[in-house]
C-alpha cells in the first residue's frame, strides 16, 4: 500500500500542477474529478487491504460525491452562468508552476524537520504540499472556480492523508465533512453566479476602505 | 437527556416549517422557536453538566447556548421590522428565516458536543448556512463579501481540520472528555495539532491576521446579520479555540493563543482610528473584544476565564444592540459613511441614547459587564505577565475607546443640516437595541452566578 499511496501522492501533485497553468475551467474541474476518482479507488483498495467497512463506505462516498456530484453540479452551474476560459492569471502560468515545484520543496522540508520525527513516514509530506498547492491556486486565481476547486484540492488532501495514516478515524466526522463539502460548493456557486457578473465593479467600492 | 438537546431542537423544527414558504408562518415559527429555544437554555442553567454519548455541556457550553438563544430572539424580532427595508433580497424572506434557523441551529449544535472532529462539522455548517444571509441585499459588495468569507474561512477550517487530525494522531481519541483525562502519545504532536487547529478556528473568530474578511462581511451585511454574526458566531469560534486550548492546555499552546490575541488587540485599535465608515468601525471593535476574550481564554487563570466569559456576555448584547441601531441608522440615511449621518439625536432619539451607551458597553466602559469582563482579564495578565505588559494592553483599548466613541458622539450630536431627514423612530426596531444595551449593564449583576456556573461539574 505504501507504494501505491506513493504513486497516489504523486499523482495529486501532477494535477495540481496541471490545473496551476490551465486557462479552461472545463478542464480544470475534470481534472479535479478525475483525482478525486483516483483518491476514491486508493480509499477502496486501502478498505479491501485492511477489511476496513469505514474505509470502503468513505471510497463509495468519495467517488460518489467529489468524483461525480460535485464536477457534475460545478460544470452545470458553469455551462449556465458565464464564460469558460480564464486567460488572465494573477500569476502567470510558468511562475506558478515553479512556485508550484518550490512549495512541494518546501513541504518535504517543513514536514522533514516537525512531523517527520513523530510518524516517521516518509511520504508524509505530500499532503502538506498540496495544501499548500490548494490555497497557492486559491490566491493565484481570480476566477471564484477555480478558488473553489483550490478549497476542494486542499480537502482531498486531507482525506487522502487520514484514509492512508488514519484508517480508524470515525466515519461519521468523515461523512460530515463530505456533507459540509456539498454544503460549500452548492452556497458558493450560487454566490458565484452573481458575483462573476458584477466582478469589475466591485473592486473599485472596495479600494476606499481602510485596514 | 432531552432537555440538553431542546435548545438545539427548536431551531431545526422552525426551519422544517420554514420550507412551506409562507413569510407569516416562517416569521411566526421562528418567532416561536425562539422564545422557546431560550426557555429551555435558560432552564438547563439549573441542571447537571451532561457528558452523555455526542454531548458535553459544561458550564460555558450552558452560557452559550442562553447567549445564543438570546441574541436568536432578539435577531428574529428584529428581523422581522427591519426586512422590509430589503427591496431586492437574493432569496425571499422566508428562506432568510429558513437560513437563520439553521443558522442558528448549527451554532447550538458546535457547543452542545462531545467530539473535536463533529464540532468542526458544526462551525464549517455555520459557514454554509450563513453565506446566502451575508449575501442578502442583493448588491455587489454584499456578494464580494459572502464570497470572501466563504473562501477565506472555509480555507481557515481546513487548517483546523488538519489539527484536528493531528491531535487524533496524538490521542486516538476526538471525545472531550476522553482528551481532557487521556495523556497524548505524542505531546509534540497535540501541541503542533493544537497550534492549527487555533489558527483555522481563529479564522472563523475574525483573530488577525486571519481577520479579513470580517470587515467586509460585517460592513456590508444587513443589520441583524451584522448583529448576530458579531455577537454569537464569533464567540462560538472561540468556544472551538477554548475547546482546544483546554484539551492541550501545554504552556506553548496558551502562549500562542495568548499571542493572537493581543495582536488582535493591538491592530484593531489601530485600524479603528482611521474607519470612515460606522458598520466596519463596529467590526474592528469587534475584532478587538475578540482578542480580549481570546487573551482571557489564553491565560490559565481563573480571573481571566470568568472575565473571558462575562466579556462575551456582554458584548454579545451591546455589540447586537449597536448593530441593530446601524440598521435603522441605515434606513434613514441611506449611507455607511460616518462624515454623512448627523445629529440621530433629532432623527432617532431613542436610537441615539441606546447608539451611544451600547459603543460606550462595547468600548468597556463602567457600569457594562464588558468593563468588569477586561478588567479581570488586565488583573489576570498583570499576575501572569506583569504590569508593562498589562499597560500595553490597557493604552491600546484606550486608544480604540476613544476612537469608537469620539466616531459615535460626533455622529449622534453633530449639528443636523436643516431638512435632511424626517424623524423615524419605529417601535420595535428601536426597543430591541435599548433591551439589548440594558441586558449588557445587567451582566454585572450575575458574575457570581455565572462564576458558579462555570466552576460547577468541571472535568478538569
Amino acid at each position: 500500500m505504501k507504494e501505491l499511496y506513493l504513486i497516489v501522492g504523486f499523482a495529486q501533485i501532477v494535477f495540481v500542477i496541471f490545473m496551476q497553468w490551465q486557462i479552461y475551467l472545463k478542464k480544470i474541474i475534470l481534472t479535479f474529478a478525475l483525482s478525486s476518482i483516483i483518491i476514491a479507488a486508493f480509499l477502496f483498495l486501502d478498505g479491501i487491504m485492511l477489511n476496513s467497512t469505514n474505509l470502503l463506505i468513505l471510497g463509495t462516498l468519495t467517488i460518489t460525491i467529489r468524483g461525480f456530484f460535485i464536477p457534475r453540479y460545478m460544470l452545470k452551474m458553469l455551462n449556465l452562468a458565464y464564460k469558460e476560459r480564464e486567460p488572465r492569471h494573477i500569476v502567470p502560468p510558468a511562475a506558478s508552476i515553479i512556485i508550484s515545484l518550490f512549495l512541494v520543496v518546501l513541504a518535504y522540508i517543513v514536514y522533514h524537520f516537525t512531523l517527520y520525527n513523530i510518524t516517521y513516514i516518509k511520504a508524509g509530506s505530500i499532503p502538506i504540499a498540496l495544501i499548500l498547492q490548494g490555497m497557492f491556486l486559491i490566491i493565484s486565481r481570480n476566477n471564484a472556480f477555480i478558488q473553489l476547486t483550490g478549497y476542494m484540492v486542499m480537502e482531498n488532501s486531507l482525506f487522502l492523508f487520514a484514509g492512508y495514516l488514519f484508517p480508524e478515524l470515525p466515519l461519521i466526522i468523515e461523512g460530515g465533512i463530505l456533507l459540509d463539502l456539498v454544503g460549500v460548493v452548492m452556497i458558493s456557486s450560487i454566490v458565484i453566479r452573481l458575483r462573476e457578473d458584477a466582478i469589475s465593479a466591485i473592486t473599485e467600492q472596495f479600494e476606499k476602505f481602510k485596514g | 437527556m432531552i432537555y440538553y438537546i431542546l435548545p438545539i431542537l427548536f431551531p431545526f423544527a422552525a426551519s422544517i416549517v420554514c420550507l412551506a414558504k409562507n413569510y407569516s408562518l416562517s416569521e411566526s415559527a421562528s418567532l416561536i422557536a425562539s422564545v422557546l429555544s431560550i426557555t429551555a437554555s435558560l432552564y438547563i442553567l439549573f441542571l447537571k453538566p451532561s457528558y452523555i454519548n455526542f454531548l458535553y455541556i459544561d458550564g460555558f457550553s450552558k452560557i452559550m447556548l442562553v447567549i445564543i438563544s438570546a441574541i436568536y430572539l432578539t435577531t428574529v424580532l428584529f428581523s422581522s421590522a427591519y426586512l422590509k427595508h430589503i427591496k431586492n433580497p437574493i432569496i425571499s424572506k422566508s428562506s432568510y428565516f429558513l437560513f437563520l434557523n439553521l443558522f442558528v441551529f448549527s451554532m447550538l449544535f458546535s457547543v452542545s458536543l462531545n467530539n473535536l472532529g463533529l464540532m468542526w462539522v458544526g462551525i464549517e455548517a455555520t459557514t454554509i448556512t450563513s453565506a446566502l444571509l451575508v449575501a442578502i441585499d442583493n448588491d455587489k459588495t454584499s456578494l464580494e463579501s459572502s464570497w470572501r468569507y466563504i473562501i477565506i474561512v472555509s480555507t481557515g477550517l481546513v487548517i483546523s481540520l488538519v489539527g484536528i487530525m493531528l491531535i487524533y494522531a496524538s490521542m486516538h481519541t476526538l471525545k472531550i472528555t476522553e482528551l481532557l483525562i487521556n495523556k497524548p502519545s505524542h505531546p509534540k504532536l497535540l501541541v503542533m495539532g493544537a497550534v492549527l487547529a487555533i489558527v483555522g478556528f481563529s479564522t472563523k473568530a475574525g483573530i488577525f491576521p486571519m481577520h479579513t474578511w470580517l470587515p467586509d462581511v460585517h460592513g456590508h451585511a444587513i443589520a441583524p446579520v451584522s448583529a448576530i454574526f458579531s455577537s454569537i458566531l464569533l464567540p462560538t469560534a472561540l468556544f472551538g479555540v477554548y475547546r482546544i486550548i483546554e484539551t492541550a492546555s501545554f504552556d506553548s499552546v496558551r502562549i500562542f493563543a495568548l499571542l493572537l490575541g493581543v495582536l488582535t488587540v493591538v491592530f484593531a485599535s489601530i485600524f479603528l482610528i482611521s474607519q470612515k465608515f460606522y458598520k466596519r468601525m463596529f467590526a474592528y471593535s469587534s475584532m478587538e473584544n475578540m482578542g480580549m476574550i481570546l487573551i482571557g481564554l489564553a491565560i490559565d487563570n481563573k480571573f481571566a476565564f470568568l472575565g473571558a466569559v462575562i466579556l462575551l456576555v456582554s458584548h454579545a448584547f451591546a455589540k447586537s444592540s449597536a448593530f441593530y441601531t446601524t440598521g435603522n441608522i441605515l434606513s434613514i440615511y441611506k449611507t455607511r459613511d460616518i462624515n454623512n449621518v448627523k445629529g440621530i439625536i433629532k432623527t432617532l432619539p431613542f436610537g441615539a441614547y441606546s447608539f451611544l451607551l451600547s459603543a460606550m458597553a462595547v468600548a468597556g466602559a463602567p457600569p457594562f459587564g464588558t468593563f468588569l469582563g477586561e478588567l479581570f482579564i488586565i488583573y489576570a495578565l498583570y499576575l501572569k505577565f506583569g504590569i508593562v505588559s498589562a499597560i500595553a494592553v490597557l493604552i491600546f483599548l484606550s486608544i480604540s475607546f476613544f476612537s469608537l466613541n469620539h466616531k459615535v458622539a460626533k455622529i449622534c450630536f453633530s449639528i443636523t443640516p436643516e431638512k435632511q431627514v424626517q424623524k423615524k423612530d419605529e417601535v420595535i426596531s428601536s426597543l430591541i437595541p435599548i433591551i439589548n444595551t440594558v441586558l449588557a449593564f445587567l451582566v454585572i449583576f450575575f458574575v457570581g452566578f455565572i462564576n458558579n456556573i462555570l466552576t460547577s461539574g468541571m472535568l478538569k
